[in-house]
């Protein structure tokens, strides 16, 4: 069953976020449905599950991306084991703290894009990408995580009463 | 907290710390060696991207389906009809002005320019575009076609309105296009009535684009036409790239920098052409020639 979640989530996540996504963009912000998934991966299943598909999936990303092929895969990899590590630490978190991690982990991570790919190390520039994508979409990545970590949190409970 | 899911697909933990292990050596290997490991990923990349190429193609059927439903049915029926038909002609039309012009300038310029001929026939492919791109720090188009119809990385892509970007990725069936309003793509052009030569570039957020590098006696103004120089970046000369609306110089400035609006609207692109050669005709011509030769790149005297 897993393993048919994590396939789905493989060879579907990205078309989703590259078709329909785009059309449901509010301000042309998408949420990085790929760095969601990895959080979400990493904070249920630990550190090296989040890890391996927060790098798989990152690395489908980045062959339907304009940039280089491997900024996706690193990132996101880090952010799924991350999150596992964090979690090991704070076990006690409820589910809809998720938010504030999954915002960090999306602004560090859109901080690593902005040196990558727009090679901005203007102070003015930083503030501007801040203000205008960065900030926008870390938020909306952290709410697309409560809300879809709150419908896997009843479903495995729905689960677990049956 | 409600109980996780059990890490059951990574076995025991002999697994777990090779798989760490393994990934730590991955991300060292991209980290440090980005590339060797764009080689590898784009060997290992191939079979993954076609087979996430198939619900792609299937999810941008049913959006365009969706879309056009709504455009045809829910909203403004023969009116939408209507204005797709005249925007194309306009496009078109807009083409079409610009070849003259620049037919009109090559007659007036030197005998010796006129064997680089504006019009090169170069083939084309059709390509419809079936999705954005995957994240948003990159400005680009998928394509549905690749590698199987001919489509290689730095071929052009165009509308009849101008040009659109340059492929940047291939894969048997889909290519990635960067648009002309990215930042990461520089196109070399040439202001048409003044002959100044520049590079066109994207600017974050912004669906402009800067020419840079035009020289500071150069009487550039608003409302000038940007065309491609047709250098290198896989474009003939003469195509379209947009019109001048601001022209900059600071003080202390070596050059003049114009804000170009694009000819072409890349935000509501649904067909375009892929030009079908990366470097242009005559640029082959002069580098395919031995050198010392007649009509080479360098000839002895």
């Amino acid at each position: 069953m897993k393993l048919l979640l994590y396939a789905g989530l493989i060879f579907l996540l990205v078309p989703i976020q590259t078709t329909i996504l785009h059309s449901l963009s509010p301000f042309g912000i998408r949420p990085d449905l790929c760095l969601v998934a990895a959080c979400l991966i990493g904070f249920w299943t630990g550190h090296v599950e989040g890890g391996a598909m927060g790098g798989l999936l990152g690395f489908v990303q980045d062959l339907f991306s304009g940039g280089t092929l491997w900024l996706n895969t690193v990132t996101k990899a880090l952010v799924g084991f991350s999150m596992g590590v964090l979690i090991k630490h704070f076990a006690n978190l409820t589910s809809q703290w998720i938010f504030f991690p999954v915002v960090i982990f999306s602004l560090i991570s859109g901080m690593v894009f902005l040196v990558f790919a727009r090679g901005a190390i203007e102070l003015i520039g930083v503030v501007q990408h801040l203000s205008i994508m960065l900030v926008p979409q870390a938020l909306l990545d952290g709410m697309l995580a409560v809300v879809a970590n709150w419908a896997l949190t009843r479903r495995i409970a729905q689960t677990d009463k049956l | 907290m409600i109980g996780r899911l059990r890490p059951g697909i990574v076995g025991g933990p002999n697994v777990r710390r090779f798989i760490i292990v393994v990934l730590t050596i991955a991300v060292l290997v991209m980290v440090f060696l980005p590339r060797t490991a764009h080689l590898v990923l784009q060997g290992i990349g191939q079979p993954f991207a076609e087979a996430v190429a198939i619900p792609l193609k299937g999810l941008a059927s049913l959006d365009y389906a969706v879309r056009e439903w709504w455009n045809h049915y829910v909203a403004l029926q023969g009116i939408y009809e209507r204005n797709r038909q005249l925007r194309q002609q306009i496009q078109i039309l807009q083409g079409e002005l610009n070849r003259y012009r620049e037919q009109a300038q090559a007659a007036q310029r030197l005998a010796a320019l006129l064997r680089f001929r504006e019009h090169v026939p170069v083939p084309t492919v059709a390509a419809r575009v079936i999705g954005r791109n995957a994240s948003n720090w990159y400005q680009a188009l998928i394509l549905d076609k690749g590698q199987n119809d001919g489509v290689e990385k730095e071929m052009g892509v165009v509308t009849p309105a101008g040009i659109v970007g340059q492929i940047v990725k291939t894969t048997a069936s889909t290519s990635i296009v960067l648009l002309i309003t990215d930042p990461n793509l520089a196109v070399p052009a040439v202001i048409q009535r003044t002959r100044d030569e520049g590079l066109v570039q994207g600017i974050a957020h912004e669906q402009k684009v800067r020419m840079k590098y035009i020289p500071p006696l150069s009487a550039v103004k608003v409302g000038d036409m940007v065309v491609t120089s047709g250098l290198t970046g896989g474009f003939p000369r003469g195509l379209l790239i947009g019109e001048v609306l601001k022209v900059e110089k600071g003080p202390g400035d070596l050059f003049q920098t114009a804000w170009v609006v694009p000819s072409v609207d890349v935000q509501t692109l649904e067909e375009v052409l892929i030009i079908l050669q990366a470097r242009p005709q005559e640029v082959r011509e002069m580098l395919e020639t031995p050198l010392g030769s007649p009509g080479g790149m360098m000839t002895s005297p």
